[in-house]
Parts: C-alpha cells; sequence; structure tokens
C-alpha cells in the first residue's frame, strides 16, 4: 500500500495544516476582523456577497474549502487568485491580507468552535417549550420534519444558526421544502422533499416515512419555498432566550467541542 | 374495481423505503435484491444470485445513472443498498441515494475531521448506517433521514491511526479497524455496541509485551509495529469466527529493528465476535519486508481439497501465492502460484511457511523482488461463483526495484524503511484471473492493457457474469465460464473500487464507483415519454 498511501498523505497535508507555514499573525483579533470586513466590503462582495453568500463566486461562509484550508493557505489563494477561474490575484499589503483571512475564517467557523453568550442550560428547556423536538432531532431524540440538529454546532456558524431560528424562510435548507402529492391512486401524500426533479420526488412523510416516487406516479405535486418551521420564533422567543436557545444548539456537536485558539476573542450572541 | 386499486397500493408500497429495520439474519441472507455489507456476502464470496442481467443478455447493459461527487478525488466506495435506497461514501462523508435514479436523498459531512483520506463503505443494522471518519470516528446515523445518533472516536491520531474501511456488522455489534501501519502504531480491532456506541472489547493485532507471539519481534518496536486491520473482514456465522487479515510490520522495508517472525502481521486471525478472543491465525508472510500486506478478502466456501470436504478460506495474497486454509482449525492446506512474477520464493513447506529465496530482501542500492509493491493481488474484492466453482481475482503481474534504508525509525514521520520503485521498462500487467479452489490452477486469465494503476475488483452474480473493471478506466463484464468478453463500458475514469449488484422493483442494476461518480448500469428499455412532475408548482 505504499505508493497509494504516500500520495494519499501528500494530498492530505496539502489539505491540511502544513507544519511551517506561516500563521496568521492577527487570526482572531476582533479589530483586524472587522478591518477585513471593510477590505471584504470593496474588494470581494462583488462576487462572494456582502456576506460571504456567494454570487459569482463560492459562498464562503459554509464550507469545506474555507475550513479545511490553513490561514497560509487562504492567503495564498488571494494572493494569487484561482487559475481557471475568475479570481484573480491580488496586490494589497500582507497585513491587510490577513485581516481578510481572519474575516473570512470568522465568516465559517463552527459555532460550536466559537464562544456564544447565553446559557445553553436554560437554552434546552426554551428548545423544549417550543417544542422544536416535535420536528428536529438530536442524538436520536425528535421528530424528522425538520434537519437533524445532533451536528449544528459542529457543522453551521452561529449566524446561521441564528438566521434559521428567526428568519427561516431565508434559510431553508437543502431538502427540506414542504411538498404536497397527490398521487395516481388517489392516495396524498405530505412532507419534506428531500429531492425532486422532474422525474423523480424523494419525499419524507410527517411520519418519518420515506417514498421514492416517479413523476408516472404523482397527478400533482407542489412543493412550496417554505418549510415546516415557524416563522415567528423571532417575535415569539424573547431576545434572552433566544440568546440561550442558540447557546444550547451552538453546544450540538458530532465531535467533543474545542474552543478554538483567540477564538474568546470572537464572541457571538451580544 | 378492486384489481386496479391493489395494484396501485402495490405500486406505493414499492415506493416507500422499507421500515422493517435490517436484522443480522437479513445480513445472513444478504447479497438478494439487497447488497447489505462490503462483500455482499458475510462469507465474502461477493456472489449474488440475481440472473435478470445474464450472460446472454449482458451486452443490452447502458448506463442508468450517475452521482458525481464533487468532493471525491478517488473514490474506493463499495456500496450497500437497502430497500431501494444505496449508501456510499467518501472521505469524512455519506450518502444516501435513490438506487433506482441517483438522486440524493440525505447526506451527512464531517468537515471537522482531522485526516482527509478515501473511505471504503457503509454498514447497516437495524434504523442505524455506520462508517467510520478519517480520525477514527465511528459514527451511526439514521438510515432514512441520515440524522446522527451517535459518534465514538475509536483511535487516536496522535497514536498514529486513521481509518477508511467499511465497518462490519455482526450480530449486534460493529467492528472496525484502523490503518497508518506504513508509519508505525499498533494494529487492533475493536467491537462497539450497535445501539449505544459502547466499546465491547478491543483486541490487538500486535501481543503485549511478554504475551505469547511477543518473542516474534525485538524489543525495539513491538509497541509500534503496524499490522493493521483498514480492510473490512468476513465472518462464519456458523462457526461464529470473523476473519481479518492484517497490515505490513514497520518500518515496511527494513527488518533489521524487528528480527523475528512479527506476529500477527501479514496474517490472517480468527476471532470470536461476542468475546474478541482470537482463536486461531495463519501468518502468510512471516517478517514480511516488501510491504506485502495480507490485506485482502478471506473468502469462505465448503470444498473439496484433496479429496477431504472443508470448511475453506481462500486468499489470494500479495506475495503471489493463493492460499486455502481450513477456517475452523486455521490447518494449512494447499498454497499455489498465481502469478508467473514469483521469485522470492520456490514454494511453501508443508506447515504453509515460504520456502524463501536468499537474498531477496531489500537493499541499500534497491533490489529486485517479484511480486513488486502492490502485491500480486491487493485490497480489491475477488470473488466466487458456486456454479462454476471458480474463484475470480485481479492480478498484478510485476516486479519492483526494493530499496530499504536502516535510518532510525521514529514512529509517525513518515518513515518506512525503505521503498519499492516501478522499473521503467517492465510496467505491471493486470489480469482478471480465474482460480480453481479444489486445485489451486488458473483456469483462465482476461489480460487487460492500461497503465497498471488501479483497485477495482470484481462481483459474481447468478446470471453466470463476471463484472470488474480493468485499468483502462472500463467497467467489463466477462462470462463467468471462460472469461469470454461479453460487455464493456468506458467510465473515462481509472477505478479504484469494487462493483456490486442490486435489484428495486424487479430491475437489476450494477454499480460501481469510478474516481469521482458513482455509475449505474442496467439493461435497455426504450424510453417512455413521461409527464415531468404532473402540475409541478412552485408556490412563491
Amino acid at each position: 500500500m505504499r505508493l497509494t498511501w504516500l500520495l494519499a498523505l501528500s494530498l492530505s497535508v496539502c489539505a491540511q495544516n502544513p507544519l511551517n507555514d506561516p500563521e496568521n499573525p492577527v487570526a482572531g483579533d476582533v479589530a483586524a476582523i472587522e478591518t477585513g470586513r471593510k477590505t471584504f466590503v470593496n474588494s470581494c462582495a462583488a462576487c462572494h456577497g456582502a456576506n460571504g453568500e456567494g454570487g459569482r463566486g463560492p459562498a464562503l461562509k459554509e464550507g469545506r474549502v474555507i475550513r479545511r484550508s490553513s490561514d497560509f493557505q487562504m492567503f495564498t489563494t488571494i494572493r494569487k487568485g484561482v487559475a481557471g477561474t475568475d479570481m484573480p490575484g491580488s496586490n494589497l499589503p500582507d497585513d491587510q491580507l490577513w485581516q481578510l483571512v481572519a474575516f473570512v475564517r470568522s465568516l465559517a467557523s463552527p459555532a460550536a468552535e466559537t464562544p456564544v453568550s447565553g446559557d445553553s442550560v436554560k437554552g434546552e428547556r426554551v428548545y423544549a417549550a417550543n417544542g422544536c423536538s416535535a420536528c428536529h432531532m438530536i442524538s436520536g431524540r425528535g421528530g424528522s420534519l425538520g434537519p437533524d440538529l445532533s451536528n449544528a454546532g459542529g457543522m453551521r456558524s452561529y449566524d446561521y444558526l441564528r438566521e434559521s431560528v428567526v428568519k427561516p424562510a431565508e434559510r431553508v435548507s437543502q431538502g427540506y421544502a414542504k411538498v404536497v402529492v397527490k398521487m395516481r391512486d388517489g392516495r396524498s401524500l405530505e412532507g419534506t422533499a428531500r429531492n425532486y426533479s422532474n422525474y423523480d420526488l424523494q419525499l419524507q412523510s410527517r411520519d418519518g416515512k420515506l417514498y421514492l416516487l416517479n413523476s408516472s406516479d404523482i397527478a400533482d405535486a407542489t412543493v412550496s419555498v417554505q418549510t415546516y418551521m415557524p416563522l415567528d420564533y423571532g417575535k415569539k422567543i424573547a431576545r434572552d432566550d433566544l440568546i440561550n436557545l442558540l447557546a444550547f444548539l451552538s453546544k450540538q456537536s458530532a465531535r467533543p467541542v474545542e474552543l478554538k485558539k483567540n477564538s474568546d476573542l470572537q464572541r457571538r450572541g451580544r | 374495481m378492486l384489481l386496479p386499486i391493489v395494484g396501485l397500493f402495490v405500486s406505493l408500497l414499492h415506493a416507500q423505503v422499507p421500515d422493517k429495520p435490517v436484522t443480522f439474519d437479513d445480513i445472513k441472507a444478504s447479497p438478494n435484491a439487497d447488497w447489505l455489507t462490503y462483500a455482499g456476502d458475510y462469507k465474502g464470496t461477493r456472489h449474488s444470485p440475481l440472473s435478470r442481467i445474464n450472460a446472454q443478455n449482458a451486452r443490452n447493459l447502458v448506463p442508468k445513472w450517475t452521482y458525481h461527487m464533487d468532493t471525491s478525488r478517488k473514490l474506493e466506495v463499495s456500496p450497500i443498498v437497502y430497500g431501494g435506497l444505496m449508501y456510499v461514501t467518501n472521505s469524512n462523508e455519506i450518502h444516501a441515494l435513490d438506487a433506482r435514479t441517483g438522486r440524493r436523498v440525505w447526506s451527512y459531512r464531517d468537515d471537522r475531521s482531522e485526516i482527509s483520506r478515501v473511505n471504503r463503505g457503509a454498514a447497516i443494522l437495524g434504523d442505524r448506517v455506520f462508517f467510520v471518519t478519517g480520525d477514527c470516528y465511528l459514527i451511526a446515523l439514521h438510515r432514512k433521514t441520515g440524522a446522527v445518533l451517535w459518534t465514538k472516536k475509536y483511535a487516536e491520531t496522535k497514536r498514529g491511526y486513521f481509518a477508511t474501511l467499511a465497518p462490519l456488522v455482526v450480530k449486534d455489534r460493529v467492528l472496525v479497524g484502523v490503518g497508518g501501519g506504513d508509519t508505525g502504531n499498533r494494529g487492533f480491532l475493536a467491537a462497539y455496541s450497535a445501539s449505544t456506541g459502547e466499546q465491547l472489547w478491543q483486541i490487538y493485532t500486535i501481543p503485549g509485551r511478554g504475551e505469547p507471539g511477543s518473542e516474534t519481534w525485538s524489543e525495539k518496536l513491538i509497541d509500534w509495529g503496524g499490522a493493521d486491520t483498514w480492510l473490512s473482514g468476513t465472518y462464519d456465522p456458523e462457526l461464529n469466527l470473523v476473519y481479518w487479515t492484517t497490515g505490513n510490520p514497520w518500518p515496511d522495508f527494513y527488518g533489521g529493528d524487528r528480527r523475528g517472525d512479527n506476529l500477527f502481521a501479514c496474517s490472517v486471525i480468527a476471532v470470536n465476535p461476542d468475546t474478541g478472543k482470537m482463536k486461531w491465525y495463519f501468518q502468510f508472510t512471516p517478517h514480511d519486508t516488501h510491504d506485502w500486506d495480507a490485506q485482502g478478502w478471506p473468502v469462505l466456501i465448503d470444498t473439496t481439497i484433496n479429496g477431504v470436504m472443508r470448511k475453506a478460506l481462500l486468499h489470494a495474497n500479495r506475495n503471489g501465492f493463493f492460499y486455502v486454509v481450513d477456517r475452523a482449525t486455521g490447518e494449512f492446506l494447499r498454497a499455489t502460484p498465481f502469478v508467473d512474477k514469483l521469485d522470492w520464493a520456490t514454494g511453501v513447506n508443508a506447515k504453509g511457511r515460504p520456502i524463501e529465496v536468499p537474498g531477496k530482501d531489500p537493499t541499500p542500492t534497491g533490489n529486485k523482488a517479484c511480486p513488486g509493491v502492490r502485491g500480486a493481488s491487493n485490497w480489491m474484492s475477488p470473488s466466487y461463483n458456486p456454479q462454476t466453482g471458480l474463484f475470480y481475482v485481479v492480478t498484478l503481474e510485476q516486479c519492483d526495484i526494493y530499496v530499504s534504508s536502516a535510518k532510525e525509525p521514529e514512529p509517525m514521520k513518515n518513515f518506512a524503511g525503505g521503498g519499492g520503485e516501478l522499473i521503467p521498462t517492465q510496467p505491471g500487467k493486470f489480469y482478471l484471473r480465474a482460480l480453481d479452489p479444489k486445485t489451486g490452477k488458473r483456469v483462465w486469465d482476461y489480460p487487460m492493457t492500461g497503465p497498471g494503476t488501479m483497485w477495482a475488483g470484481t462481483v459474481s452474480t447468478a446470471g453466470g457474469v463476471v463484472f470488474f473493471g480493468d485499468d483502462d478506466g472500463h467497467l467489463v463484464a466477462v462470462d463467468a465460464k471462460d472469461g469470454r468478453h461479453l460487455w464493456h463500458y468506458n467510465a473515462g475514469q481509472a477505478m479504484f473500487a469494487s462493483p456490486i449488484t442490486y435489484e428495486v422493483a424487479g430491475k437489476q442494476y450494477v454499480t460501481i464507483a469510478s474516481q469521482t461518480d458513482i455509475v449505474t448500469f442496467g439493461l435497455f428499455e426504450p424510453a417512455a415519454s413521461v409527464p415531468v412532475l404532473p402540475g409541478l408548482k412552485k408556490l412563491q
């Protein structure tokens, strides 16, 4: 296996943090992140979106590419650009580039790795009191009409979680659009469209059953841009309760939570 | 009016992924329409009873769907299929697909894994599917929703471990192993409760100091000698034994610091899955210095060997010999060369120990030996068809120059004690080879012409077809009897995975992972004009 392993190792080393690359001197620094944000708005937002949500260029808010790149790899990408794409190189001074890296990194940090305000124990009570578990599952407990939250803090940024609660209409997770189907045999099915195309539909019903349907089985289907998630939690949940709820959700992680170095400076939820 | 209603009701039932959880008995009965474990069946024969696709109609195979994984560089997954859902893995991620259409139903990705490696597949039991991350988390997810049910870190990367294997479910437990033995660690096999993730047992594949077998190691490296368990094993429910092959001793190419046979490296071990106790072991290559891992499938069949009916274990080892061992006792029965390029041993003695040719060890300046470092075969899956009585194995005829380095071995510093180098004027050549386990003799060969780079294996079917990937990026179907070509398809990319076959709603499919895609084939049907999702409208 030697040859394969060596190849795989060299690739994985590239994808991870090389030992001798310089570290970002301003990693996690709040002032640097803010300055980086300004640079981002001027130089990057046209393609990557004002908040890194993507556009002509890829989204930077969520994503494996950002998370798996070292700060230096990100620095080099911004400096040199990406061959074969519209991404040009940058001639900004090094210190501004490092600030930019700190900002982009802050966009994509999972909530579990970012210290947040709020009391997660109280947040768990908010979660229960609002009936979240009717539709969401954590560690195998709860419903399946909405996304599993067992790794919500491990895979989503704090901002993403917050927006998902207070502005769910703007944050429809892929695979959770509401769908109502009338089958040719007259039966009806309702649930979430885990996926669909012109020719097929993968439907999860409210009771968790999964149907793999062909278009030829279906008489009528309505896929909504909305989800089952109530739209009024932003108003219904008091501000402190919301912060506690987000603290609880941020803590949900498929692996032990490791707070990032310096990330106490990136405190969220204030 | 009753009949049409019944008919339609049945069609909806067909469309529903079964509520019935997967049981241990289901896995014992696999493969049928489903393919419930890496090798399809516990015994590793990778032989399907499906025959809708057969030697007569295989020429009518056409691509049905492709699932592209844009995060992938090199898929090594062998999918599993249950109730119309297919589960495929890549490095630190798993996807559930509609097996008829290739459309994704759910996916889960762990971006925070410390290690990004290939991944070879998932396992299933109850309502849970299991896979491992590169940094050795065993993860259980709900088969229908992808919800994370539990996670368990089972090995430490700081001790040199990583993980690539498809877990093996036996009874109520999930068995996992580790990789990393090429840079030093201590191999082990462990079992976890499928319902809770609690560890049930763990055994090391290198004895502890003072334990039996420890005398086969120098003191210096016994804690870091490798013997990893990076491929799944096979299982005999009647004997209640799991068979797991083990990796090379470390450093791979320099044996001076690990004098002795280096048990239980380059071996197959038989383990009771209830207790984790090793019942027997058989070492193929004592004191290996050519990186001839034994990691390859132990295939379990009952057959006549030397006139006696045996519960046999078949294994085509990288060292170039095709072994038959009694799987109840570990008694060596026979070994025959299955490649021509084999010069390190003249044969195998009555106990199964190779009769070595002196002077074939790696040297600082380089020393030619055969087979090459990738072995006469490797981890790609062989298969066995009980109807033809033939064992189908992808083999590589190649020699390499083996170089050694006596540098002080430092674990986890990317040191292997040397390496194997291709001889530029003598590239390797792959064959699909049919062997007769009764005699150990070759029955037919199917030569390949590509660059000699791939890890594609085989699947055999009751339709009398063997499917395999060649080193030109083709999926190929040949007649199981005589290796006659039936059909091929250029997937456009090298293949590093083994095909499977399954059935949904009365249609048989064949699937293989090419480098970045999962590609599925079925018999040609004239296209029927279908209504696009009728009345589909999006509410604004």
